[in-house]
């Protein structure tokens, strides 16, 4: 048995060798052969639909597989402890030790850092962000790619043949090699995707004949099978086999976000309700059944699916698929897929009524996006036009693009508090002890609050800018390395210019960085401007001694901190330092674009758990947080400082600039009461808030002493559904201080 | 010198005290004296101070600063001596831990308005506004007014929430002014009224029938403590109003809660009633389900949250 293991990671690699020299569309397409369907995995008995995929340690993908693996890469880790744990005979043991060193250089990531410029290597000397303190650190990623999955629908697999074979004489014609590659290898993609439906439809025709399987599943079986082989056929005309199309799909091209879903399977639902070939029941079966495979891919913070909003052609038929949507994750209680629900000023209001239904419940889905503040400001964010920006979609963790258009990897974090703290030692890292930004002088050198203020600025300025160089040369690597087919062939001009997505294809090639610690930045500048520099409670030795030994002995000085104004509160002054944080990192950011070749390039203030990671390096800050505490989470107050109620925190809320980042997240946390009891007044508020500007809201509906209870007894609370920023998660499943920072969020 | 208020809090966000999202302004000082009150700190007209040893983190800087003695460092262990305080007040402006706190501060009419309208927007969405609370906003009845005036001329809605001991002037000044007036209905029969609240119902019963009778939307809202008032008269009573008064807005019943109980021990009072508890859903119930069939089930009546 054990010969057989990483047969496929083996034959891959030895594919990849053999091309290593041609065209990286030729070679990406032979890989995907050998990747797909071997990577499949069966489908389940439960499953009205044909996609499960495994974890694989070799490959291609255009997104991540952990913290540096994208691209052509290989899970080095996991395989080492596959040679250590596994019998494995002396010459395959030696074959896969042969493939790891292969791999050592050959990988993207490693192709990336050793393409890294000096100042780079210097300044980025980490990959690992969440075990290590740090200022920035690369990720290695290309994420949050939405396709077109309504042109997919529309032209089927057949189709897309067509379009591309007629490119194809269109360029031989003119004599362009490079893109007849290009060509030649998106049309064995395309053949790969059609291998794997007949895979599956060879498998469930076994599956049939077996003898434990019921009358009723066999019908259902059958019906799949049949639509696995129609799909290869013809374009889907059914809306069973559009999802099926979809979701195949999906797989292949390791498309982890899918875009506005209720525009393109919203026909498909409507033709099918009224022709009878559908019941609403059988309808929102199918949903559920999607959403359960989805959850089960486990992507943690992707598997975002959009619903409503202006712009959809077919509004009606959308609005009657998106409310099976919302229907569905009231069924599935799952983590994934998070449903996102865009809305505007006139939508039909019986969307956000059940969107709020299920919010309500504690789903912490769909997560709400205003239509009315967004659109105009991704368009002036991105330098996009209305219709352009009238398509966005928010991915991941909150990043928005434009369908199939644009592209915006955050490739990078930065962590503003550390920055400031690196800045109040002259450069050095208080925690490690290692030097780790620019030497500006010391703090007691900055005798007015203006100086320290500039020496931060310069301090985050250095490496944004490289940040952003980094981002442009990972674009670059990784378009040189392959061509990511099946992204490519799904992305706006990349056909018509016969180019990889990466290699001159796409429109509007953006990205982002990741910022953490705002508001515990802000608040540790209006702290120390108030006690130091304004009343002069504190000099600077005493307060950096005071952080220093985090506080100890120095109880009513962390108060005194604590009871400066804190960000949340409707507060002029901590609001203002907020603002000029974010306007600075901002704007600084997005001035990048003129220094690199990047369309866009933008601060995204999202969250993940990274808030909370990125703490435990942090030392001791001004605004009376503890060495190792989280930071304050995505764009909100730090946890409990918003004290002055719910209409002071939104109206904190609504003061940064929409128009100057790629995304920002506001969390809110309401009890079960407020939604039951309140909740006509919840709607006005939330209305009057997003009148007001506000442009997003993710909301967990909790009780404190459930969290409490979920702590001490988790076996029990499994069904505790929280937001930890970017993403859902069961509260029981979260690291123990990552509760406690859930916790501590004001609960209104 | 411009006119203040004696203000104990300002509460955001207040869903319970008038129609729709409201900002409350509580005004410290009441003429009554309730057995059930949950905001004994209200009662007094003058600043008080208020110490939570819970908070405290024996740092002594408010010995430090104390010339009468009342804040004591016993073997490094803070104490405070309620009695022996002459409310100076200097000890609370050095505690950085929030253990000693000023309770009531003078404040303009401008700058109320000021923080009243951070959420005016959420007002005209809800159909909310601010509501004067207290204490006794009547006590206060020049502040009151103006405070009033100023707000409404600010396109903002009123309620004031009274006891309803005041002069029939006073009222008649305020009705232009106030959008709906929250009056208490405590007790039916003037002896009980005098002991529960120390004063007894003629003239509130009287100014209740005045208001009405010139045209004020008025919520009533009774206040009923088990086994205190919520006596078979008083319930009929409650029920009788609804008939009595049909252009009534409301007449809300308030449960008990004894989360104000320790605040007495803050202040250096005693709490006066320490035996009863939050009242039950099940007393809640039977409350509501009485008074429904006292009223034939007049729809004016409900529980408030
Ligand atoms: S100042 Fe506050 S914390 Fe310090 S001893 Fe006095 S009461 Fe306690």
């Amino acid at each position: 048995m054990n010969g057989n293991i990483l047969q496929t990671e083996l034959k891959f690699t030895e594919t990849y060798k053999r091309y290593r020299n041609a065209h990286p569309a030729i070679r990406e397409a032979m890989c995907l052969k050998v990747q797909y369907p071997a990577f499949f995995t069966p489908v389940k008995p439960s499953d009205l639909f044909a996609g499960r995929i495994k974890n694989t340690l070799v490959g291609i993908t255009p997104d991540e597989w952990g913290l540096t693996s994208f691209g052509y890469y290989c899970r080095e880790e996991e395989i080492c402890k596959i040679l250590r744990t596994s019998e494995i005979g002396p010459i395959l043991s030696q074959k896969i030790e042969e493939m790891l060193e292969f791999w050592k250089e050959e990988n993207t990531s490693a192709k990336i850092r050793k393409a890294y410029t000096k100042e780079m290597k210097m300044w980025l000397p980490s990959d690992n962000w969440m075990g290590e303190p740090g200022i920035a650190f690369p990720l290695y990623r290309l994420t949050g790619g939405n396709i077109d999955f309504d042109k997919l629908l529309t032209l089927g697999i057949p189709g897309m043949i067509e379009e591309i074979e007629s490119k194809r004489s269109e360029k031989l014609s003119e004599g362009k090699v490079d893109e007849i590659h290009f060509y030649d290898a998106l049309l064995i993609a395309l053949n790969v995707l059609i291998d794997t439906c007949r895979h599956y439809a060879e498998e469930i025709r076994v599956m049939i004949k077996g003898n434990n399987t019921e009358e009723s599943q066999k019908r259902e079986l059958s019906e799949m099978r049949d639509i696995l082989e129609v799909i290869t056929l013809s374009r889907p005309k059914t809306f069973r086999e559009a999802v099926q199309l979809f979701w195949i799909y999906s797989l292949v091209a390791d498309v982890r976000n899918y875009g506005r879903m209720d525009v393109y399977l919203g026909d498909f639902l409507a033709k099918d309700l009224e022709s009878g070939v559908l019941t609403e029941i059988k309808a929102q079966m199918l949903i559920d059944n999607l959403w359960q495979l989805m959850a089960d891919r486990h992507t943690v913070v992707h598997n975002r699916v959009i619903i409503g909003g202006k712009a959809r052609v077919n509004e009606k038929n959308a609005d009657h698929f998106a409310l099976l949507a919302i229907e569905a994750t009231r069924h599935i209680k799952e983590i994934e897929p998070q449903l996102s629900l865009r809305f505007y000023k006139g939508m039909d209001p019986t969307l956000m009524a059940k969107a709020l239904d299920a919010i309500g419940e504690g789903r912490t889905f769909p997560m709400l996006y205003n239509d009315d503040v967004n659109i105009p400001s991704i368009q002036k964010a991105f330098d996009l036009s209305y219709s352009d920006a009238s398509q966005y979609v928010p991915y991941g963790c909150g990043e928005y693009i434009v369908e199939h258009k644009s592209f915006g990897t955050p490739s990078g974090v930065i962590n503003l508090l550390k920055a400031l703290e690196v800045t109040l030692h002259n450069g050095v890292d208080p925690v490690s002890g290692k030097k780790m930004g620019l030497s500006q002088g010391s703090f007691t050198h900055f005798n007015t609050f203006e100086k320290l203020w500039q020496a931060y600025c310069c301090q985050v300025e250095h490496f944004v800018g490289i940040m952003a160089k980094q981002e442009e040369l990972e674009y670059k690597i990784a378009g040189q390395e392959a061509s990511y087919l099946f992204m490519s062939m799904l992305y706006d001009e990349c056909l018509d210019r016969g180019k990889g997505i990466f290699s001159g294809g796409i429109k509007y090639l953006g990205g982002t960085l990741e910022t953490y610690g705002n508001t515990s930045c802000a608040d540790s500048l209006t702290a120390i401007k108030d006690l130091v520099y304004d009343k002069k409670t504190l000099t600077q030795e005493q307060l950096l001694k005071i952080l220093d030994i985090n506080f100890e002995g120095y109880e009513k000085e962390r108060h005194l901190m604590l009871n400066a104004p804190k960000y949340g509160n409707d507060d002029e002054c901590a609001d203002g330092m907020l603002l000029n944080v974010h306007n600075h990192v901002a704007n600084y950011t997005r001035d990048q674009v003129n220094k690199t070749g990047l369309h866009s390039y933008m601060i995204v203030i999202i969250n993940n758990s990274a808030n909370t990671l990125m703490g435990r390096y942090t030392a001791a800050s001004a605004d009376g947080r503890r060495y190792g505490e989280s930071m304050n989470n995505g764009n909100s107050p730090s946890s409990g400082m918003d004290r002055k109620g719910i209409t002071a925190l939104l109206n904190s809320i609504v003061k940064p600039d929409t128009k100057i980042h790629a995304g920002a997240v506001q969390n809110m946390k309401f009890s079960r009461s407020m939604f039951k009891s309140n909740r006509k007044e919840l709607e006005y508020l939330l209305e009057t808030y997003f009148e007001k500007g506000g442009a997003q809201a993710m909301i967990t509906v909790v009780d404190r002493n459930e969290l409490e209870n979920a702590m001490k007894e988790p076996e029990k609370y499994g069904h505790v559904f929280v937001r930890v920023g970017g993403f859902s998660a069961r509260f029981v499943e979260l690291s123990e201080d990552i509760q406690r920072d859930i916790l501590r969020r004001t609960l209104y | 010198m411009k006119l203040q208020g004696l203000i104990f809090d300002i509460q955001r966000f207040s869903l319970h005290d008038g129609p729709g999202i409201r900002t409350t302004v509580f005004l410290k000082g009441c003429p009554m004296d309730c057995i059930w009150c949950h905001n004994p700190e209200s009662k007094s007209f003058k600043p008080q101070i208020s110490y939570n040893s819970s908070l405290c983190g024996n740092c002594m800087s408010c010995v430090k600063v104390c010339s009468t003695g009342a804040h004591k460092d016993v073997n490094g262990k803070h104490e405070f001596d309620f009695s022996t305080c002459q409310s100076h007040f200097e000890c609370a402006d050095e505690c950085a831990f929030g253990a000693l706190k000023i309770i009531g501060r003078y404040m303009e009419v401008e700058s109320i308005i000021e923080e009243i309208l951070k959420d005016k927007a959420y007002y005209e969405n809800s159909g909310g506004g601010l509501t004067i609370s207290g204490g006794e906003p009547m006590a206060q009845f020049d502040f009151t007014l103006e405070l009033l005036k100023v707000s409404q001329s600010n396109g903002i809605n009123t309620c004031i929430e009274t006891c309803g001991v005041t002069s029939k002037r006073n009222f008649e000044k305020v009705i232009p002014f106030t959008d709906t007036f929250l009056f208490d209905y405590k007790a039916t029969d003037s002896y009980s009224h005098q002991s529960f609240t120390g004063l007894d119902n003629k003239r509130i019963l009287s100014n209740l029938d005045f208001l009405y009778k010139n045209g004020a939307k008025i919520i009533v809202r009774c206040p009923l403590v088990r086994g205190i008032n919520d006596s078979e008269e008083h319930l009929r009573a409650i029920s009788s109003l609804a008939e009595k008064y049909p252009e009534l807005i409301g007449i809300e019943i308030m449960p008990y809660h004894n989360l104000g109980r320790n605040k007495s021990h803050s202040i250096g009072e005693s709490p006066l009633l320490t035996n009863v508890d939050t009242t039950d859903e099940e007393t809640k119930h039977k409350w509501i389900e009485t008074l429904k069939l006292y009223s034939g089930n007049n729809s004016l009546i409900r529980l408030s949250q």
